[in-house]
């Protein structure tokens, strides 16, 4: 306090001055796309191609919002004693109405059939509409951003290390 | 209702749907943490006032859009259905977030209603956990899309509560007022039960000044008094320590 009346007055006034002067920092969403981080979590995609049917992601998901039916199929190879059976993916549905976007599905997957895509708007009429099935995550798959660049720094990865002391032997 | 647009014509209508799709006063029941995102949309950043989403409603009876945005418990349940009740017409609810769409998380719990579209109408579902302010935008604009294309009166689109007259039954339930046990003056104790601690005939006796004898002012000591008797120095000298078997078996 060294008692200069109207100090404060002043020191108000100035910043608001200075808020004046800047640009505002709004975002003007529907004209401007957002720019989202690539690893946010809008909506699950699905590579169809890379799924197995092994169930993983619908037992370890919290929500129990994973829905995959399948049948197995024979597959007669010449030459072989006898036939081999294969999953064949009949339906598979995520419900983004009660899925809450924790991602385990996409880290559980061993064959990387489940993607994270940053797309948000899907908003909905009906909420039958949200259960997303395969057909329609598939088509999220063509906006999922490519992975991030290896770090250069970091260690390779374990095959290139064991195909790097192979080829040294 | 279906000859109104007729009477009142195509531009009357179109006027009418843009005055209420960009005048959106929007009422905000937030429940829980989707609540943190609509005010994060309300604020500069993202600033829903750009598409005419106005958050100064005084409350529901000023108010055109609800947007529901949390878990929506069974207890919350009457107030939700009430303070919809309260707003007019034309009005519109946005379901926002995974808990208001169907539960989400909790669609297995005891205690929360699973979507609040068991209890209103809802016109538009944002989906996410909770969603990104991004979403709520795309949310107002898919339902101002959805308002753009109605057939509007003068008082509103009549738009008959799918729930109502499903379960007419259950809504009266949800909007009755509470029913609450009687009070019992006296407890009812079971007839035969040998209780460990006999009720106190009378009231207790009262110490100096009115009080009951042991509190903290009247007694010579503070804290309650010790189970083997006060002014006692353990360990109790052998004499004085006595053991009783808990049964008279063999010895």
């Amino acid at each position: 306090m060294d008692g200069i009346p109207g100090k404060g007055l002043v020191k108000g006034l100035a910043v608001t001055a200075k808020t004046m002067a800047h640009r505002a920092h709004t975002r003007q969403y529907p004209d401007v796309e957002p720019d989202l981080p690539p690893r946010s979590r809008g909506v699950i995609a699905l590579f169809e191609e890379n799924c197995t049917v092994c169930m993983l992601c619908a037992r370890e998901c919290p929500d129990w919002c994973i829905y995959i039916d399948s049948h197995k199929e024979e597959v007669v190879v010449p030459g072989a004693a006898r036939a081999r059976q294969r999953n064949v993916l009949d339906r598979f549905a995520i419900d983004f109405s009660l899925c809450m976007y924790c991602g385990i599905c996409i880290e559980a997957c061993p064959f990387d059939a489940l993607y994270w895509s940053p797309e948000f708007e899907y908003a909905e009429y009906d909420i039958r509409d949200l259960l997303h099935e395969k057909d329609r995550l598939r088509e999220w798959m063509w906006t999922v951003p490519p992975p991030p660049a290896h770090d250069p720094m970091g260690e390779p990865a374990k095959e290139e290390s064991t195909a790097a002391r192979r080829a040294a032997r | 209702m279906s000859e109104r647009p007729s009477i009142l014509g195509e531009p009357i209508r179109f006027v009418l749907n843009w005055g209420r799709r960009y005048s959106l006063w929007v009422f905000n029941f937030g429940l829980a943490c989707c609540a943190i995102e609509f005010i994060a949309t309300s604020m500069g950043r993202h600033d829903f006032i750009r598409l005419g989403v106005i958050p100064f409603a005084h409350g529901p009876r000023q108010a055109d859009l609800m947007v529901v945005s949390g878990t929506v418990t069974d207890k919350m349940a009457p107030a939700i259905k009430r303070l919809y009740d309260q707003m007019p017409e034309p009005k519109y609810v946005i379901s926002f977030g995974a808990c208001s769409n169907c539960g989400g998380p909790y669609w297995d719990s005891y205690s929360v209603t699973k979507g609040v579209d068991q209890l209103i109408p809802v016109d538009v579902y944002v989906p996410g956990c909770p969603p990104r302010p991004e979403a709520l935008l795309h949310g107002i604009l898919r339902l101002q899309e959805r308002i753009a294309a109605e057939q509007s009166g003068p008082g509103g689109v009549s738009r008959p509560d799918p729930v109502v007259a499903a379960r007419e039954a259950e809504l009266a339930a949800l909007t009755a007022p509470p029913v609450r046990p009687p009070f019992p003056a006296e407890p009812v104790l079971p007839e035969g039960v040998v209780w460990h601690r006999d009720r106190p005939s009378s009231a207790p006796v009262l110490g100096p000044g009115g009080r009951l004898p042991v509190n903290e002012l009247s007694a010579d000591r503070a804290g309650a008094g010790s189970p083997f008797g006060d002014d006692e120095t353990l360990p109790l000298p052998l004499d004085r320590i006595s053991y009783q078997r808990p049964s008279s078996g063999p010895e």
